[in-house]
């Protein structure tokens, strides 16, 4: 788009209106050594221009309603409206967080409820929805396994375990939990390397942080072996639910020896990525755990539900209030429709949807793990840089025919990898379309390179100089 | 004489007791093209395999260890304007910083140029 | 009902391609052992069943029958049309993080304005992508001064910050063995420059205060943020973005780095969240910055375009050593947020935070002339003022949910000085008429 909405501005132009003034408020004005000095530097614009704006900008964004997303890792199904047009009951979004018990059962009932359904997916005893994302609810599970090695006067357990190929938030979130991160390697054949587990397995060790499946979309033969090892030393074993769409009451993580988990919400469970968020990562946890959960705690009684803000023993808050609820409540709804029977399935297609475009992907990039995956799945497009084409450019080729590209460079460990992960939303006939799309794409590096390296072609920009923001960054009008 | 450690630093001595230090030819090129440098303090001290810099890119931010102990005396100042001076020039105009050394010892184990070669070609 | 396409021809089908005989033939690597049993029966519900219950769950909250004092963090402002309108659009609703630059071309833009608004109410240099809440963003911002003064280990947070703020900074400091020191308040819910003086000293890396603070009180920051200059102290103001549509900006009060929570500007409270924190600071500390920042530049053909910038701190490159573990942001509530914001505009916020003030003025004036109530926060308030009934305080709110009116929120468990006082928060949705019957309320407490 030519101009940003501040370059739009005209003067005297707005789009407000405001409730009347009493003439008895206009007594009051606050001391003029409070008062701003500097200009407000905020647009004057209209409602038409204001509406149109956005919605020219919508129309150069593109979402999961418009276009196939095979993004690996991060679960791009249908948000579907029957959750939106719920949550935007004034009875749901005007109520305030610190209303009175009383005043607000149906929102309890919710976040209760929701709860224990999460805990029956995940088998686990208890669990929260207070943190707002993902990283946020790695940050509280590993504050809670810290806090109950202190409650057992166990002060050496400083070292979090982590494999090579996890998500960059774990790492992150053990450094912010206070843990030193070790890297455990990954096999030849995809999985957590056990002998060199076995090596670094301490009395320092605080957990192990594993995706199952893990970020390659392979199932770990050796899980159990895994959990044996780490509770055998005392330590406690943190699951990662950014995979969860692939087990859905296939496996609980509980089942594998999990002892605390998250949950991405805006993954697994349906609601919107919003263009990066708001998202909600619940923590789940099993009965020696429980206790440290954050406040407020919801807690249901004979007739009805009460807020707890007080808690001994719990690790302390992490939202200002109940996290992000409207959020949470999409996927309660999304959890009643499907039942226990409808998150089976999609389970089943997920890994169905992803084992197919694999088998067909085969054919025209390198596989590194040929064995059946799960949910998602890696290829490699190395055999492409003979032709001085890489992964990065035939994600941008993608965009002009249309799908948003997968997931490029994570895992970091594989070489020019592409990670893709369609979902159990996508029809058969989308998958073959999409295959025909990468066939065409393919073709094309074969003939001409050129096209493919300097692409996207039809968007609206060209290739955008990344060196250029980075060194020279403009991060405001 | 230059010489080279195994996560791709250089050192050479100015003086007996001034070293300058700069990553190879090999880091710089798979670093990609380089954004901004992080440059220790003037003065402050580190020890042999401490981080001393970090080279950031668009897409990677990496650790550069010093190779000695000893304390920081100067740095390249020109690389705050021009980071890419490091991908252009990464073993003469863009060095990264001087070092007064403690132990004369610590360089004598370095690699010299044949040894990291080799390094290079085994990996 | 489920949302999946394949159905029995399509999975036959695929798994014909596949060589395997039934689904269960997927999971094969998976042991015995640990697989559940297939559920019996279908327990899920058809869209109108869902429906029903939704609507029958939404019927047993009934506190939108009560007219609304309450703030303390969330404010009940009117929400324009135009937000949800825009926020429901498909592309920005169901689209994921712009790491696609070219193809998403239009959140990145709108997160560019966002960041130039944060920085337009704040007179900052520069503002991120948005965090999670006000409180997650104080503590990153107290984060970020430990980065910058890493031998330092005491920070000073003033006792009027919102209680619930500290206590996630404090979860989030919890593993790094940093000193909270408190700066008392006084009597009428402000802050003391000899006091703050008093804890100054070289081992101190940041103060925070808020201003409004909890107790609704325009602190006068800047001459304490002057002060800390002097000895290398970091400071970081937390305030309603709203209030800087009438009151210093956060440059003028000589501020660092400004936080808050944009939930009063566009985003409705949602029993709490999602809200959206928003962090912005002085050019000199941008690297430090956690989350994500979208900056300008140009493509191939040298036309604008804007893309996620600075990524090297993030954490899917620095890892543990990144700024923060934040990964998903508030993206759309802070576009929620950028909408609301514009439909006002220059002079819009100005009038909105002016009859915000007004409005809360006018009944913090008229409630002082009445015996049975006391007027504890007498210095300059924005939109929210603290009372002291004579009365105690359970007859009090008794008395006012007779009159459908929630009167404000219960101060004693964060402040035991405060017993039977209340915060009353007063927006632009409150009416004299709606101000005259709360007047009338107290007069009448039994």
């Amino acid at each position: 788009m030519d101009k940003t909405i501040f370059e739009k501005s005209q003067e005297g132009q707005h789009a407000f209106s405001l409730p009347k003034n009493s003439g008895a408020f206009g007594n009051f004005f606050p001391p003029s050594y409070l008062l701003r000095q500097t200009a407000l530097n905020l647009p004057e614009i209209s409602e038409i221009d204001l509406t149109r704006h956005y919605s020219q900008l919508a129309q150069i964004n593109r979402g999961i309603d418009t276009n196939f997303y095979p993004l690996g890792s991060c679960t791009m199904k249908l948000n579907p409206r029957i959750n939106e047009y719920c949550a935007q009951f004034p009875a749901f979004t005007r109520i305030h967080p610190l209303a009175p018990d009383e005043t607000i059962q149906g929102n309890l009932q919710i976040i209760h409820e929701l709860i224990d359904m999460l805990c029956q997916v995940s088998g686990m005893a208890d669990g929260t929805l207070l943190p707002n994302a993902g990283a946020q609810g790695e940050f509280i599970g590993l504050q809670m396994i810290g806090a109950y090695h202190r409650s057992q006067g166990d002060y050496e357990r400083s070292e979090m375990l982590i494999p090579d190929n996890a998500h960059g938030t774990n790492p992150a979130s053990a450094a912010m939990a206070g843990f030193k991160c070790i890297s455990i390697r990954t096999n030849a054949e995809g999985d957590l390397d056990i002998d060199h587990l076995r090596s670094l397995v301490s009395s320092r060790t605080a957990g192990l942080m594993l995706t199952n499946p893990n970020t390659l979309g392979l199932f770990s033969s050796v899980i159990q072996e895994i959990a044996q090892i780490i509770h055998e030393q005392g330590g406690f074993l943190y699951y990662d639910g950014a995979n969860l769409n692939s087990i859905l009451n296939i496996v609980k993580p509980g089942k594998m020896g999990f002892d605390v988990m998250h949950i991405n919400l805006h993954k697994t469970f349906s609601t919107p990525h919003g263009g990066g968020g708001p998202g909600s990562g619940p923590v789940l946890c099993n009965e020696c755990l429980k206790f440290f959960l954050p406040i407020p705690k919801v807690v249901k009684n004979s007739t009805s539900y009460t807020v707890q803000w007080q808690d001994k023993k719990s690790i302390g808050q992490i939202a200002t209030f109940h996290g992000n609820f409207s959020v949470y409540l999409r996927a309660f709804l999304y959890m009643k429709l499907h039942g226990h029977y409808g998150l089976r399935k999609i389970a089943e297609v997920a890994v169905l949807n992803a084992n197919y475009l694999k088998h067909h992907l085969a054919k025209l990039f390198k596989v590194p793990y040929p064995q059946l995956c799960m949910h998602e799945f890696v290829v490699q497009a190395d055999k492409y840089l003979q032709q001085g084409v890489r992964a990065l450019d035939i994600a941008k080729r993608l965009l002009d025919y249309g799908v948003y590209a997968p997931t490029i460079y994570f895992p970091l460990i594989i070489k020019e990898c592409m990670l893709f992960e369609p979902t159990e939303s996508e029809s058969k006939a989308t998958l073959d379309e999409f295959i025909q799309i990468m066939t065409k794409i393919v073709n094309e590096i074969e003939l001409n390179p050129e096209l493919v390296k300097s692409a996207p072609h039809n968007q609206v920009v060209k290739r955008l100089d990344e060196v250029k923001a980075a060194k020279f960054p403009i991060l405001k009008h | 004489m230059k010489k080279f450690t195994d996560s791709h630093e250089w050192i050479v001595m100015e003086t007996p007791e001034i070293g300058r230090v700069g990553i190879t030819q090999y880091a710089q090129k798979e670093l990609g093209d380089i954004v901004y440098v992080e440059l220790p303090k003037e003065e402050s001290l580190v020890n042999a395999g401490q981080e001393a810099v970090v080279l950031e890119s668009t897409k990677a931010a990496a650790d550069v260890y010093s190779p000695v102990s000893g304390k920081i005396i100067s740095v390249n100042t020109l690389l705050k304007q021009s980071p890419e001076l490091v991908n252009q020039a990464c073993e003469t105009d863009g060095w990264l910083f001087k070092i007064q050394i403690l132990n004369a010892a610590e360089v004598d184990q370095l690699m010299d140029l044949q040894a990291y070669e080799a390094m290079l070609n085994g990996a | 009902m489920d949302f999946i396409s394949n159905q029995t021809v399509q999975i036959k089908a695929m798994l014909a391609e596949l060589g395997l005989q039934s689904v269960n033939d997927l999971f094969k690597q998976i042991p015995d052992n640990l697989k559940i049993a297939y559920p019996d029966t279908d327990d899920g519900l058809s869209e109108y069943e869902g429906l029903c219950l939704m609507e029958k769950l939404a019927a047993k909250n009934t506190f939108s029958h009560f007219e609304n004092y309450m703030g303390a963090g969330a404010y009940e402002h009117h929400v324009p049309a135009l937000v949800g309108a825009i926020c429901s659009k498909s592309e920005f609703l169901t689209s994921y993080t712009p790491y696609q630059a070219e193809a998403s071309q239009g959140m990145l833009q709108a997160i560019f304005e966002f960041q130039s608004m944060i920085c337009a109410l704040t007179g900052m240099d520069v503002a991120n992508a948005s965090v999670y809440d006000g409180a997650s963003a104080c503590a990153e911002a107290i984060l970020m001064c430990l980065r910058l003064h890493k031998d330092k280990k005491k920070v000073l947070i003033a006792e009027t910050l919102n209680p619930r703020y500290h206590a996630v900074i404090e979860q989030y400091l919890n593993a790094h063995e940093i000193e909270i020191i408190l700066i008392p308040v006084n009597s009428v819910g402000k802050l003391e420059k000899a006091k703050f003086l008093s804890l100054m000293n070289d081992q101190v890396a940041a103060v925070l205060i808020q201003s409004p603070n909890y107790w609704g009180v325009m602190e006068e920051c800047k001459e304490i943020f002057e002060l800390a200059k002097e000895k290398q102290i970091l400071s970081i103001l937390c305030a309603n973005p709203l209030a800087y549509g009438l009151f210093q900006s956060a440059a003028e009060q000589m501020a660092d780095i400004a936080v808050g929570d944009c939930q009063p500007l566009g985003i409705a409270l949602q029993f709490g969240g999602p809200y959206a924190g928003y962090i912005a600071c002085k050019q000199d500390y941008v690297r430090q910055l956690p989350g994500r920042i979208v900056g300008e530049t140009s493509d191939s053909e040298g036309k604008r375009g804007f893309i996620l910038t600075l990524q090297a701190r993030e954490q899917h490159i620095r890892r543990e050593k990144a700024t923060s573990n934040i990964c998903t942001n508030q993206a759309l509530s802070a576009l929620a947020s950028l909408v609301g914001t514009l439909w006002y505009g220059k002079n819009g916020i100005k009038a909105l935070a002016l009859t915000n003030f007004q409005r809360a003025a006018y009944l913090k004036n008229q409630l002082s002339d009445l015996d049975n109530v006391q007027v504890i926060t007498t210095d300059t308030c924005f939109n929210e003022f603290v009372v002291q009934f004579k009365q105690p305080l359970e007859k009090v709110l008794n008395h006012f949910h007779h009159l459908a009116i929630q009167p404000g929120v219960i101060l004693e468990k964060d402040y035991s000085s405060l017993k039977n006082c209340l915060l009353v928060a007063v927006t632009e949705t409150k009416s004299q008429d709606q101000l005259d019957r709360y007047i009338q309320a107290v007069r009448t407490i039994g």
